[in-house]
């Protein structure tokens, strides 16, 4: 289980990064971030690059910067430094919880929040967290920035809207209104694990009704979403027992077409769906406040 | 010279045991904690190849043609073999049952995914694996079969076309009145379970340097190889050759627990050593091969079973049917899992009659193999969950319907139907101790108590038996031929007290290096630390198979004591003829030879070896001057089998009790094991601390078993668990804190009373937790039958109940 | 041919500086290279922890690292925790509980608790599973391996103070 041969090349700007992959084939090109996705790939030779474009020593790509709308994420910013990140941890628990769920120590000391993003596995916290917060992906190439919204980011299976020729610099993580209450369930074969199916959860109440609750779900589609015909059951509803059934309901009629694999069928990943939106849902309403 | 080896600690030369029996620190730690020992892939000869193995991606295809060219230019590769070499160079491998062997590389047909179809030597593994991808081969696909029950239709596609059927055997084995006893039955309770494909996984997967000298026609073969006598023997016979001219040099391994396998690659390496003209080849198999078509896949079984139970509560009859799936080909020797049961067929009951209706099927999947337990895990998590429904139907508590159905203490040696003989126990006492530790009663309470909170709490209660000390004989029904299996060691003291002892077996972590230095610590009254012990090669260790069948603490000890009591006995003569007196007068004790009624006459240990060593001519004419003895050691009265397979086979019976305490979740189906108790009862221990961390191991693979590991096929007999993304080992979370009692019933017929206890706790954890589970899920009406209980399972028959 | 590249930096307190082939996984070069054997070397694709070096203090996956990437970084192996014949603190712990076997796995796990206990002497339980939960040992059932781990947080606690 060895890599097939690839050239490597390390630059240390944006433009020297950019200025390489105009000079090659984008096909035959790797980006590199912490490898803890494309590594098993190359070691397992289903990824097969020619060249492997390493962005460890690019300049300005980590790190958290705060500002009064929120976080600004360099996409080489590793796990690690958001999990010890006091900031994220009192400020942005949902970011915090989503974080610590995803593998392990190792895994996260090295792997990057830009590369969970854009490898896109469905069953991946990352992109679940960027639907919840309706996180933005920077994006330079040759022909400049963009800016692309989460719910446009993530297309399919393992598939971004990023071209190739694309690199995500950043991920600008909006703040959550005060008062928002949230909550996060997965379950996983062992701890650890890439999730069977999970849910995010956030909502507000105002009055003794709940105000703009969302419900993302990972691991029950061919990427992360939001369930919109859950969250219409809850608006203006009392965020009671009753509501999560009915919510609960309504989700699992919205996910139609889980995925099925040796360790869930579609049916049980459906009703997964049903239950852990239920208990993230009741966790954020016990949190609104 | 007749050798009387000491049953008890008691009868060693030493007032009071400083080592054996205590769980002393090991002597192979400091160099396993520091990186040095030598495991095989850290091991470079000059001129070293690596080799990369094409593997078949068909479960069933003939191959038209294989086009090598291309991967014999590239620069680096200095050998490919196909399938024409192998033909030309060696014969399919022996198998049991008998004619199920195949070449160790497909030839015209392949039968699993996962079969090696070509291979390379090259400078390095990253070019090997490059060249394998300019080899082209053409496949017709043929149809393959998954199903054992399929295959055994008549119109099903043949996985060996020569052998006219996919059933390599059926056997109805009657032991005792069987249909007798179930018609007398007050209950018979009957059910369908299924066992699906899981196995060893040790964290090194199989790995070897093989040198073929093209001078001599002899074989040189390193690897972390658990059997190297054994391996020695099946080298000889793919490539023809006398079993002396295959050298098997054993490295330390990363476990094995009969999982290591390894027989093809060994063969493909020897065979790219000869094309290579004698360059050593190394094949470290990674994972994914290992997961795909390595030794590492074991029991896939579908069982019918019942038992009869008269007005008593008293279980008569035990009746069981198996479709074991074996896959392939029979060279994996999965087919010895089936026949192992027999060894406790039983259980720890005092079950009369039993029958045994087992078939052994080919399917296309790859050929099974042994796994830590060889075949009584699913076989005992079959009888607990019958010994359960019993329970349940005659409103008895699980632990006391168990109790009264024990074998009693006073009944050893205790004969079972299928005829092998129990040494020694005290059941009901194993069993009082666990219900002790566990506090059983207040567990019980609280469960009725998360029952009316709606929780769905279950608490497990299950008891095994661990045949120890294996014997070819309790094969025999699956082919295997011969009885006694043969431990060595030779034993010698240096002139500075220093003694070294020689093994045939390599490290793999059960501690019996340590547990050899203990032995001979106590016995001529040295330190662990002065006690050096040294893995002789197959062509100079004494007669030895090893670890396997949880035979080898008990054997080594066997081996060592003999050797030992063999210089004790030459010593004593030489003291004698020394200090002018009689042998009978002359006694060791502490590491020192003293003369009965003269106070002040001693020599120690090492100045009698000294003597013999420097001072022949002081000696008595008839004693060997070596302070230097080898003892092979086999278990006494082991028996030929009988028609119906019948045999004293295992020497010992260890016995366990657990107690399991679960919660399951009623939504998602996910199980939580909130406390693990247990007791065990495996004769004397020689070390506690490596029989606890053997303990451990195993009821962390028994968790393994029963929660998470499977090794899933599609209808096509494609593998869909091929890394460790999807075959699931435990980890540390998975693993509650395992607390456990001892009970202490020496084996009357062993060395130092110590029985098999390497395999341990996967007898009975399986059978714990499924009883744990099935125990939450019965305010629900439901029971699951099928191991591993993974959630999926579980959630579905939790909603079929709740709909 | 991969294409050969420079690679500079520490090892266990050395400095390396050397040309590797782009593709060699960290663990190869570490191995073979380098002749450090003592990482082991499970599954090859993240899972199994066995491989666990650290990065710069960092229990980073060696086989899921790239040699190349070692650049500028500072790399400690088994190798490095003995001074001589005294063994770390970590490595005499394992060996009073017990917390090895057949010892394949034991490099991975204790480069993990040296970045773990480095930290912070007194880690919690939940802290110490979260370390040790990435990896997996086949012949312990780790009971003894976190025994090992709060005896060794002890000797270095007491060492430190
Ligand atoms: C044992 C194990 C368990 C794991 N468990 C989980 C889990 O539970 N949940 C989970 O979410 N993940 C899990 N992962 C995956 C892990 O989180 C990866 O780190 C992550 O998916 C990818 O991040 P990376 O930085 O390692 O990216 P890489 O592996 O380097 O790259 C991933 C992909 O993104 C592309 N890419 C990376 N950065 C950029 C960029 N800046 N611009 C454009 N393209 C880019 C790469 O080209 C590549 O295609 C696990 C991994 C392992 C080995
Ligand atoms: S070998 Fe690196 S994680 Fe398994
Ligand atoms: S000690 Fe053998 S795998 Fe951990």
């Amino acid at each position: 289980m060895k890599p097939a041969p690839f050239e490597y090349a390390a630059p240390k700007t944006i433009a020297e990064a950019l200025d390489i992959l105009g000079q090659n084939d984008l096909d035959e090109v790797k980006l590199m971030a912490g490898g803890q996705s494309l590594m098993p790939l190359l070691n397992m030779r289903l990824a097969r690059p020619s060249l492997v474009l390493d962005l460890n020593h690019v300049e300005g790509l980590d790190g958290i910067r705060e500002e009064s709308s929120g976080l600004r994420v360099g996409a080489m910013t590793t796990k690690r430094v958001l999990e010890d990140s006091d900031l994220v941890r009192s400020q942005y628990p949902l970011l915090w919880e989503s974080t610590v769920a995803i593998g392990h120590a190792p895994i996260r000391n090295r792997g990057t929040v830009g590369g969970s993003m854009v490898q896109a596995d469905p069953a991946s916290e990352y992109p679940a967290a960027a639907l919840a917060f309706d996180m933005e992906f920077v994006v330079m190439s040759s022909a400049g920035e963009r800016v692309i919204q989460a719910e446009d980011f993530f297309v399919t299976y393992l598939t971004t809207s990023i071209e190739p020729g694309e690199i995500l610099t950043e991920i600008r993580i909006p703040r959550l209104p005060p008062g928002t209450g949230w909550g996060f369930q997965e379950l996983a074969r062992r701890h650890g694990d890439f999730a069977i199916v999970g849910a995010l959860a956030t909502v507000r109440v105002e009055s003794g009704l709940c105000c703009d609750p969302r419900i993302v779900l990972f691991g029950a589609a061919d990427r992360a979403i939001r369930v919109p015909a859950g969250e219409a059951c809850l608006e203006g509803a009392p965020p009671s027992e009753a509501s999560l059934t009915v919510m609960g309901d309504a989700v699992f009629d919205a996910v139609e077409d889980p995925l099925s694999d040796v360790h869930a069928s579609a049916e049980y990943r459906r009703d997964l769906a049903r239950v852990l939106s239920k208990r993230a849902m009741s966790e954020a309403m016990s949190r609104a406040s | 010279m007749a050798v009387r080896i000491p049953n008890t600690l008691n009868e060693l030369p030493a007032s009071q045991p400083r080592f054996v029996g205590r769980g002393i620190r090991r002597v192979e730690d400091a160099s396993l904690l520091t990186g040095r020992t030598p495991f095989i892939d850290d091991v470079v000869l000059p001129q070293m190849l690596h080799c990369a193995i094409l593997k078949s991606p068909f479960a069933h295809a003939r191959i038209s043609s294989i086009d090598t060219k291309e991967a014999e230019a590239l620069p680096g590769v200095v050998a490919v073999l196909t399938g024409e070499d192998v033909l030309r160079w060696s014969y399919p491998a022996q198998s049991a049952p008998e004619g199920w062997g195949s070449h160790c590389m497909a030839t015209d047909v392949t039968r699993f995914v996962g079969e090696p179809v070509a291979a390379v030597a090259a400078t390095s593994r990253y070019v090997a694996e490059d060249a394998i991808e300019l080899i082209f081969v053409d496949y017709e696909p043929l149809e393959a079969v998954a199903d054992p029950f399929e295959a055994m239709n008549s119109d099903s596609p043949l996985v060996m076309e020569d052998q006219g059927s996919n059933v390599m055997m059926d056997r109805v084995f009657n032991w005792g009145e069987v249909d007798q006893v179930f018609s007398d039955a007050e209950h018979v309770v009957r059910e369908k379970f299924r066992w699906h494909r899981m196995g060893a996984n040790p964290t090194e997967t199989f790995g070897c340097i093989a040198e073929w000298s093209p001078l001599d026609l002899s074989i040189t073969l390193r690897g972390s190889i658990q059997s190297p006598s054994m391996f020695a023997l099946g080298r000889a016979s793919t490539f023809g050759l006398p079993p002396n001219k295959v050298n098997v040099i054993s490295h330390p391994h990363g476990g094995s627990f009969g999982g290591k396998g390894g027989s093809r690659g060994s063969d493909i390496t020897c065979m790219l050593s000869r094309k290579a003209d004698g360059r050593p080849v190394k094949w470290i198999e990674d994972r994914i091969e290992y997961l795909t078509s390595g030794g590492s896949q074991a029991w896939d079984r579908h069982y019918e079973a019942a038992i009869a139970v008269d007005a008593d509560g008293i279980v008569q009859g035990l009746d069981v049917q198996l479709v074991d799936d074996i896959g392939a080909t029979g060279d994996m020797y999965g087919a010895i899992c089936a026949a192992k049961p027999l060894a406790a067929f039983t259980g720890p009951y005092t079950i009369q009659a039993a029958r045994y209706d087992l078939k052994l099927v080919a399917t296309n999947k790859l050929p099974s193999g042994p796994y830590r337990g060889m075949g009584p895990p699913p076989h005992f998590f079959v009888l607990e969950q019958l010994m359960d429904r019993a329970a349940r139907l005659r409103g008895e508590d699980p632990s006391e319907f168990r109790r009264k159905n024990f074998i009693r203490s006073d009944q050893f040696p205790y004969t079972i139907p299928s005829g092998n003989e129990y040494d020694s126990g005290n059941y009901g006492e194993v069993l009082d101790r666990v219900l002790e530790l566990s506090d059983y009663t207040e567990m019980r309470a609280n469960q009725v108590k998360a029952r009316e909170e709606g929780r769905l709490v279950g608490v497990g209660v299950a008891s095994a038996i661990e045949p120890g000390v294996f014997d070819w004989n309790a094969y025999a029904i699956v082919g295997m031929q011969g009885t006694g299996v043969p431990e060595g060691a030779t034993v010698g003291i240096d002139v500075m007290g220093g003694v070294t002892v020689r093994v045939g077996f390599a490290l793999e972590g059960q501690g019996q290096y340590t547990l050899v230095s203990q032995l001979v610590s106590d016995f001529f009254g040295v330190v662990p630390e002065a006690v050096q012990v040294v893995q002789l090669d197959t062509q100079s260790a004494p007669p030895s198979f090893g670890p396997g069948g949880s035979r080898l603490g008990v054997s080594i000890t066997g081996a060592v004591l003999g050797a030992c009591e063999k210089i004790k006995e030459k010593m004593i003569r030489v003291v004698a003829s020394l200090m002018q007196c009689e042998p009978e007068q002359v006694r060791l004790l502490d590491g020192k030879f003293g003369v009965e009624g003269v106070p002040g006459a001693e020599m120690t240990v090492p100045e009698v070896a000294g003597t013999m060593l420097a001072r022949s001519d002081l000696l008595p004419p008839d004693v060997d001057p070596a302070p230097v003895a080898t003892h092979v050691w086999t278990a006494a009265g082991r028996t030929e089998p009988d028609e119906e397979g019948r045999a004293k086979s295992y020497l010992t019976a260890a016995h366990a009790v657990h107690v399991v305490q679960v919660e399951v979740d009623r939504a998602t189906g996910m199980v939580e094991i909130q406390r693990y108790c247990l007791a065990d009862d495996c004769g004397t221990r020689l070390n506690p601390a490596t029989v606890e961390g053997q303990t451990d191991g195993s009821v962390a693979q028994g968790i393994g078993a029963a929660l998470l590991e499977e090794y899933a096929y599609d209808e096509d007999a494609q593998p869909l668990t091929t890394s460790f993304m999807d075959y699931l080992l435990p980890t540390v979370f998975e693993v509650p804190e395992i607390e456990k009692v001892a009970v202490v019933t020496p084996s009357p017929f062993t060395p130092l009373g110590a029985k098999g206890c390497g395999e341990g706790a996967i007898h009975t954890t399986p059978a714990a937790i499924m009883c744990a589970i099935n125990d939450a899920l019965l305010p629900l009406g439901v029971q699951t039958t099928e191991v591993p209980a993974s959630p999926r399972r579980l959630w579905k028959l939790i909603q079929e109940a709740q709909s | 041919m991969s294409a050969l590249v420079p690679v500079k930096c520490h090892v266990n307190g050395r400095v390396v500086e050397t040309m590797v082939d782009a593709r060699m996984t960290l663990a190869d070069f570490l191995r073979h290279e380098l002749g450090l054997t003592g990482t082991h070397v499970g599954c090859e694709h993240g899972v199994c922890g066995i491989c666990n070096i650290l990065v710069d203090g960092q229990t980073t996956r060696s086989c899921l690292m790239l040699a190349v990437q070692a650049e500028g970084h500072e790399i400690r192996t088994v190798e490095s925790l003995s001074d001589g014949d005294k063994l770390h603190p970590i490595q005499e712990a394992f060996m009073e509980e017990h917390g090895l076997q057949c010892g394949f796995c034991t490099a991975g796990f204790m480069m993990a608790i040296c970045d773990l206990l480095e930290n912070n002497t007194n880690p919690s339980e939940d802290e110490i599973k979260d370390v040790l939960g990435g990896q997996v040992c086949r012949c312990t059932g780790y009971n003894t391996i976190l025994r090992a781990v709060k005896n060794a947080a002890a000797k270095m606690g007491s060492a430190g103070a």
